[in-house]
């Protein structure tokens, strides 16, 4: 037995397992390789995912910041041109395929955002820029009241017609002034600047009419029964509502054209019927004015436009203030028809003519226009009598609706006693003059100018023939004797 | 003669005659007496040539008297007047001086007056 194979048998033995281990790493690096290019397949395709996901979501970043260029550059100055002037459209998204996403809603919220901020901003600027204003028009009205004392008394001091007329001239100056300044005041949301003691209606419009240029052309007719006036508190905000509605009928009416003012007594109060003739307001301006007029919001100056028109404005302000009623309609008479309802509640009162004189400018009601020293006969009563029926039959039928209505009252009354009353009044007027006057012409016999001259003139043609008959010149001295 | 009312005025006095103060005639002065014509008051007149009117129904006043009833400045007063005597619905006369106060100069100028009627 040799020993050899002993050796081949190591041999083989580690060769063979040196095979095995072999083999086996063989199919290991094979798996391997397998899950390694299984992966990389993987890889491969998550990367063309992702590179793919990668040129969308720069797209999508393009848009969002193409959108927010569009925010900056469009939607933003729409919007605030848009609260300057509400017509004004603001800009949508530039791309529709935005609507309803994240982005949608932020910038939506920064364009809620900078709304806010900048009506905020608007109304801090408008209030400061009031206060300034009602500053000031509180010290300048101060003055100008003192300068119409200052030309009340003057005109009361000076006879001399010249003087007179200049004080006058400068007296309708300042009631304009003083109008213009009070509306400003009040637009800035101050207050009337002046209480005056209770006053009557028919004073009040004619007051209120006299501060403005061309007075002269506003007729105010009296229908009232009774001597109606206003309340201590409310009589200025009245009269520069009254000054501010005849103001836009004057304006804007022809300069020959009346505005046509009439009082009427109502059961529960009284209105100011205020009818132009001129060129009227279009849909846009009566409905501003209706706005404005309720008196519901704040109002802005901006808003007012440049130069600022702040009739309305303040007119809506003193009615939120002092609850009077405000209405404003095409006339059908095709301008404007303005009404100022008072209710009689709160508002009105009636005082004693004879403890409180009313103003002679103050228009006569209806009734007395002449009647007075005519009451024993049996006359005015009948002219009289259907207007003043006329009048609480057509009120009653309104007097349960609300008051705005009322506007709709007043509009067949004016007509009716003008024509009812009117010719009557005409006709029979000189007729009952000339019956009570005779006696009082036959103790004053009015002797005209022509007579006088005639008689005069033949006791001097008298005297002439006498002294020439005379032969006689006497000196001028002796001619006055006979006189003194 | 200025009224002092408590309360500031509503109505100022230039509405009374639109601005104008100075009159048709220049002849009235304060002391002038009204008196009225007995004339039928016309619809056309206004109210406070009414008022006027009325206060002097029941006998004569003087310019200056008809302007402090009406709270109205004299020269106010005197357009209106001078108004309603154009209008002949008022007589008015200047006042009858003292004897002391005729003066050489008016007696002159009535003089020249009657001169003038002759031709």
């Amino acid at each position: 037995m040799t020993p050899i194979p002993l050796g081949l048998l190591w041999c083989l033995s580690a060769g063979t397992a040196a095979a095995l281990i072999l083999a086996a790493s063989l199919v290991r690096v094979r798996r391997q390789r397998a899950g390694l290019r299984a992966r990389l397949t993987l890889c491969e395709e998550q990367n063309t995912a992702s590179l793919h996901g990668n040129t969308e979501l720069t797209a999508r970043l393009r848009a969002t910041e193409a959108e927010i260029r569009h925010l900056a550059g469009a939607r933003l100055p729409d919007l605030a041109m848009a609260l300057a002037h509400p017509h004004v459209p603001v800009r949508g998204l530039l791309d529709a395929r935005f609507a309803g996403s994240e982005t949608d809603h932020a910038l939506t919220a920064v364009l809620e955002q900078v709304s806010v901020a900048v009506a905020k901003e608007r109304r801090r600027v408008d209030a400061a820029a009031q206060s300034t204003l009602r500053g000031a028009t509180t010290t300048i009205q101060a003055l100008l009241y003192q300068l119409q004392t200052a030309l009340q008394d003057m005109q009361h001091r000076y006879d001399d017609p010249n003087v007179a007329h200049d004080l006058l001239a400068a007296d309708f100056l300042n009631e304009q002034a003083l109008r213009r300044i009070q509306a400003t005041g009040v637009v800035c949301g101050g207050w009337p600047g002046l209480t005056r003691e209770d006053s009557y209606l028919a004073e009040l419009v004619v007051g209120a009419a006299s501060r403005l240029r061309g007075y002269e052309r506003v007729q105010v007719s009296n229908q009232l029964r009774d001597p109606v006036a206003v309340v201590a508190r409310a009589v200025e905000p009245v009269a520069i509502s009254v000054a501010e509605l005849l103001a836009n009928g004057l304006h804007h009416s022809h300069h020959e054209l009346p505005v046509t003012v009439t009082l009427q007594q109502g059961n529960r109060g009284v209105s100011v019927i205020i009818d132009d003739y001129g060129v009227g307001m279009h849909g846009d301006e009566l409905k501003l004015a209706k706005r404005l007029l309720s008196g519901d919001e704040d109002v802005l100056l901006t808003e007012l436009g440049d130069p600022p028109r702040s009739g309305f404005a303040a007119t809506g302000q003193l009615v939120r203030q002092y609850g009077f009623g405000v209405h404003v309609e095409p006339s059908p008479y095709g301008g404007v028809r303005a009404i100022v309802y008072i209710p009689g509640d709160p508002l009105l009162t009636v005082l004693d003519e004879s403890r409180k004189p009313m103003s002679v400018m103050a228009p006569l009601p209806r009734r007395s226009s002449g009647t007075q020293d005519r009451s024993s006969t049996a006359l005015p009563t009948r002219p009289t009598t259907p207007a003043q029926e006329a009048v609480p039959a057509a009120e009653t039928v309104h007097g349960t609706s609300p008051p705005p209505a009322v506007a709709a009252a007043p509009v067949e009354q004016t007509d009716t006693p003008d024509r009812a009353g009117l010719p009557r009044r005409r006709r029979r007027e000189p007729t009952t003059e000339f019956e009570q006057r005779p006696p009082h012409t036959a103790q004053v016999p009015p002797r005209s100018p022509e007579e006088s001259a005639s008689r005069w003139a033949a006791l001097q043609q008298g005297t002439e023939s006498g002294r020439a008959a005379a032969h006689s010149d006497p000196p001028r001295s002796t001619e006055g004797n006979p006189l003194s | 003669m200025t009224p002092r009312q408590g309360n500031r005025r509503l109505v100022p006095a230039y509405l009374a005659t639109g601005g104008r103060a100075r009159p048709s005639r220049n002849t009235f002065d304060r002391l002038s007496l009204l008196q009225h014509a007995g004339m039928p008051v016309t619809s056309d007149v206004r109210p406070e040539e009414h008022r006027i009117l009325e206060l002097l129904r029941p006998g004569a006043l003087s310019l200056a008297e008809v302007a402090a009833h009406l709270h109205l400045p004299v020269s106010v007063v005197n357009v209106l007047v001078a108004d309603l005597v154009d209008a002949g619905l008022l007589h008015a006369r200047v006042p009858i001086p003292e004897a002391e106060q005729l003066d050489r100069h008016i007696l002159e100028r009535v003089l020249d007056g009657l001169r003038s009627l002759k031709s």
